[in-house]
């Protein structure tokens, strides 16, 4: 079924929408955002007129539906078949989710553990968006070397800022085109096309229940954003990290995790070295087997974040799911290997 | 969870009161339970305190714990757990303090400390499944299966109109105006409620008592807005953006609008105002401010396409917040009572944040072709003309006025105030406030004996100028108020407007129409009460209460 919202200014948006999903709902899935706050036929806030078509509506309160005929909440309106609906509302109040592509220059490049390099970009002003670095912490950038069709994504490791600061943990990959430019020939004062943010990778900060973040390789840089926010915003939710490597130089270093502790005083820590070097006292093992120690004596089911390569995130998952962790409750990011 | 406070409550298949994950605002089941157990322990306090009030030894510190405690869990104010998981622990420290003073100061006055029962013994969880367990316990529909529906309904009238009256009370004390008749009112309201009452009629001498607390606390806040930043003058307001860096101010908090102005000062960043901010340009010492640039957009309702499409940083000082969507998200900022998970929280006036978003984004590239609003018709600018009014009234240039004031909401039914402005007669001056008025402030209503006839009194707080106003008048006239050709046309959607409402019944200003729907807590037996001693009526068309309204007074 095929959706067309005509706005007061006559625009027309179309969009698919399946059977028994309401318009609301497909129109967020196709990445527009009418005017609306519940999402539960109650406010009355996207309210419309559908002028062509048949529909249904779902269980609603009365008073907040607009009077007159084809009058609807697109929260409950369930077409069936194409409908054509008019919005009380112009084209430019209609959300859309805009994916800017910007400019910045490499500011810094610095080791980060072993085979790893911490990359800082500064954005370059932009008309609209100014200096806004915006994104919620768990997303990531696309990169795109100037000139060439090499693009790479890469999760942030910072906050959200306003000075276009950009900061990124990238794991060389041994005859990668993008690690080879970045490893050999990349300089500071170069030039990248920067696109997003995107993803969907972001703490659930309406859940009640503690987070556990499990991550591997360079999979610690969204999980590093997001513990830097609950620090930014002294978010006191029960929080635990898993953080897994191959060999103990491949951790970052030490003093990022002693800041976020310090910023975290909840923050439980585990550092996993697969095949540590003698003298290691940590845990010893992957990060799936940490994350299995872990759930085993967690007192409540906590939500994952999980981040790395994907036989960790095979590994985590099924750890996970055998300890009986519902998937809802699972969040997912997948970082190139 | 379930609460039925606001207007917009969930009535889904005429089941009244939002009882599942997520309430109509926005707020979760979580949030929602733990601000239940809070008022509970600020109960607790409320006993406490009330008693070390009598006994002459007041803890003002809890009082203003008090004040902020409940003005968090008003509709579209707070919505963050974490706040709540803080707030808690505190409220019960403050309540066991208060006990320890309590019975030192009946000991020193050598009377027996009472041993107080409910809320003032309540031990909260130390963990979220604990309190999520407990939270049954502090429910406003708990016991409603002994006590009946009208009981529930009339505390929790109680309890939301003192939730507004904590509002306007804490607004007045941050900007260094309280007094004890304020701390022991409301703390004597919680101890009622902690006492569980039963009786109607005690509990509508409470309501009528806390609408004439309310009155007390608007004349309060009325002084120290006023005497902070100078009596409200006509003043135009630009309702377009110039071009330049830019923040944008929504809320009612003018303390807080005040240090922004201050933290931009001479850094080439404009302020703009918006909801129920507006009314601010009409202080003479905030206009000063030669970057109080303008105000932007319209209604609380609206701020999801308005905030998205303002190309700077937001700051809420106070109700109405709702769900920030992503695009705004990272420049939106909470203040005060205010709050929303994972939204920045200015704390201790530090606002270099919200001027470093600002200089950081483009503001507007270029001004907008000039379009004004008139506000600033306060209680000393009307009294100033009250001499054309009277001279206007006895010629028969104005032979009505409408109050239309009181909050906007999303509801089609809304439109309701719109048709009723417009379609008032052309003899009627109509006075407005709360953000209901943006509905219509950008109409053309013309003059009326020489003064404008749409004014705009100011913030939902200031029913305190329009009542001076109604008392002069009638004073003039010598008759009462309700002999006055003068109408209130109420719309609620919050808990501070259920306030205003007390307090115009507890004043005995009778036939105020009340919509766009009735209270949800309000059952048919309490209805009928507001109907029959108040003379309450619930609205029906406009064009039909215009005329019903014109034809009593004719009578």
């Amino acid at each position: 079924m095929v959706v067309t919202l005509v706005t007061r200014d006559a625009a027309r948006l179309e969009f698919p929408c399946a059977s028994g999903q309401d318009v609301l709902g497909a129109a967020e899935a196709a990445g527009l955002y009418p005017p609306a706050m519940c999402h539960e036929g109650s406010c009355g806030m996207c309210q419309a007129r559908v002028v062509e078509g048949a529909y249904e509506m779902g269980p609603h309160t009365e008073s907040a539906m607009p009077a007159g005929p084809g009058g609807v909440l697109l929260c409950r309106c369930l077409p069936q078949g194409d409908v054509t609906i008019e919005l009380p509302c112009t084209d430019a109040q209609v959300g859309r989710h805009k994916i800017p592509v910007r400019e910045a220059e490499i500011e810094a490049m610095a080791q980060a553990g072993a085979g790893a390099v911490a990359l800082t970009l500064r954005l370059r002003p932009d008309a609209e968006l100014g200096l806004a670095v915006d994104f919620i912490p768990g997303q990531y950038m696309e990169l795109t070397i100037l000139g060439t069709e090499t693009r790479r994504a890469y999760s942030l490791a910072n906050l959200p800022n306003w000075e276009g600061r950009l900061d990124f943990i990238i794991r060389l990959q041994p005859g990668g085109a993008f690690s080879s430019w970045l490893g050999e020939r990349a300089a500071v004062g170069d030039v990248l096309n920067v696109r997003g943010p995107l993803g969907h990778f972001v703490l659930d900060e309406s859940s009640p229940r503690p987070r556990c973040l499990v991550g591997g390789g360079c999979g610690m840089a969204p999980l590093l954003s997001m513990l830097r926010h609950m620090a930014d915003f002294q978010d006191s939710q029960p929080v635990h990290l898993i953080y897994g490597a191959n060999r103990e130089d491949e951790l970052l270093p030490a003093e990022e995790l002693d800041a976020l502790r310090a910023a975290l005083p909840q923050l439980g820590v585990t550092l996993s070295v697969w095949r540590p070097g003698p003298g290691w006292t940590g845990f010893s093992g992957t990060s799936a087997d940490a994350l299995d120690a872990y759930l085993a004596t967690a007192a409540e089911t906590p939500d994952i974040y999980v981040c790395g390569p994907p036989r960790m995130m095979e590994a985590v998952m099924s750890t996970a799911q055998r300890r009986g962790v519902p998937e809802a409750q699972i969040f997912a990011e997948r970082v190139q290997s | 969870m379930f609460c039925f406070q606001c207007e917009q409550t969930s009535r889904v298949d005429g089941v009244a009161g939002c009882a599942s994950a997520k309430g109509v605002c926005g707020k979760d089941e979580t949030t929602a339970d733990l601000q239940d157990v809070l008022i509970h322990l600020l109960k607790g306090i409320g006993q406490y305190s009330t008693r070390l009030h009598q006994l002459g030894q007041p803890d003002n510190a809890a009082d203003s714990f008090i004040m902020y405690g409940l003005f968090t869990t008003l509709t579209n104010v707070n919505f963050n757990r974490a706040v709540f998981m803080e707030l808690i622990p505190e409220a019960a420290r403050i309540r066991d303090r208060l006990r320890a003073a309590y019975e030192a100061a009946a000991a020193k006055a050598g009377q027996t400390a009472a041993q107080l029962s409910g809320p003032a013994q309540f031990q909260p969880a130390d963990n979220l499944a604990g309190l999520l367990a407990q939270a049954q316990i502090a429910s406003v529909r708990h016991g409603v299966e002994i006590v009946g529906e009208d009981v529930i309904g009339l505390r929790a009238l109680i309890l939301y109109g003192l939730k507004g009256v904590a509002a306007y009370a804490h607004h007045a004390e941050v900007l260094g105006q309280a007094n004890e008749e304020i701390y022991a009112g409301i703390a004597h309201a919680l101890d009622f409620l902690a006492g569980e009452p039963v009786d109607v009629a005690a509990m509508l001498d409470e309501a009528m008592a806390l609408g004439r607390l309310n009155y007390t606390v608007m004349q309060t806040l009325d002084a120290a807005n006023t005497g902070n930043f100078g009596a409200p003058a006509p003043t135009e307001v630009l309702t377009t953006p110039v071009a330049g860096k830019a923040i944008l101010v929504s809320g009612h908090d003018l303390r807080d609008l005040h240090n922004i102005l201050e933290a931009t000062k001479d850094k080439g960043i404009n302020v703009y105002t918006h909801g129920e901010m507006l009314p601010a340009h009409g202080y003479p010492k905030l206009h000063a401010y030669p970057h109080l640039a303008g105000n932007y957009g319209g209604a609380w309702q609206n701020q999801q396409s308005e905030f998205a499409a303002f190309p700077g940083p937001i700051v809420m000082t106070s109700n109405c917040l709702i769900e920030p969507q992503p695009s705004y998200r990272n420049r939106i900022f909470t203040a005060g009572p205010v709050g929303w998970p994972g939204i920045r929280h200015i704390k201790n006036d530090d606002y270099s944040q919200v001027v470093q978003a600002a200089q950081a984004m483009p503001g507007f590239t270029e001004a907008a072709p000039e379009k004004k609003v008139l506000v600033g018709f306060g209680h000393e600018t009307l009294m100033g003309a009250a001499g054309a009014v009277v001279d206007a009234v006895k010629s028969g240039a104005i032979k009505h006025f409408f109050v239309i004031g009181g909050c906007d909401g999303a509801a089609p039914g809304r439109n309701y105030y719109t048709d009723f402005a417009d379609h008032a007669p052309k003899d009627a001056m109509v006075l407005t406030l709360g953000c209901g008025k943006y509905r219509f402030n950008t109409h053309d209503f013309g003059t009326i004996g020489g003064l404008p006839r749409l004014l705009d009194v100011g913030q939902c707080n200031d029913t305190y100028s329009a009542l001076q106003i109604a008392l002069a008048l009638a004073k003039t006239f010598e008759c009462g108020v309700n002999d006055l050709p003068l109408s209130l046309i109420v719309s609620w959607f919050e808990q501070k407007a259920a306030a205003v409402l007390l307090t115009l019944l507890a004043l005995g200003v009778r036939n105020v129409r009340l919509g766009p729907s009735l209270p949800a807590f309000l059952t048919p037996a309490l209805l009928g009460v507001l109907v029959e001693k108040f003379g309450v009526q619930p609205i029906t068309t406009a064009d039909a209460d215009i005329s019903a309204a014109l034809n009593r007074q004719a009578a």
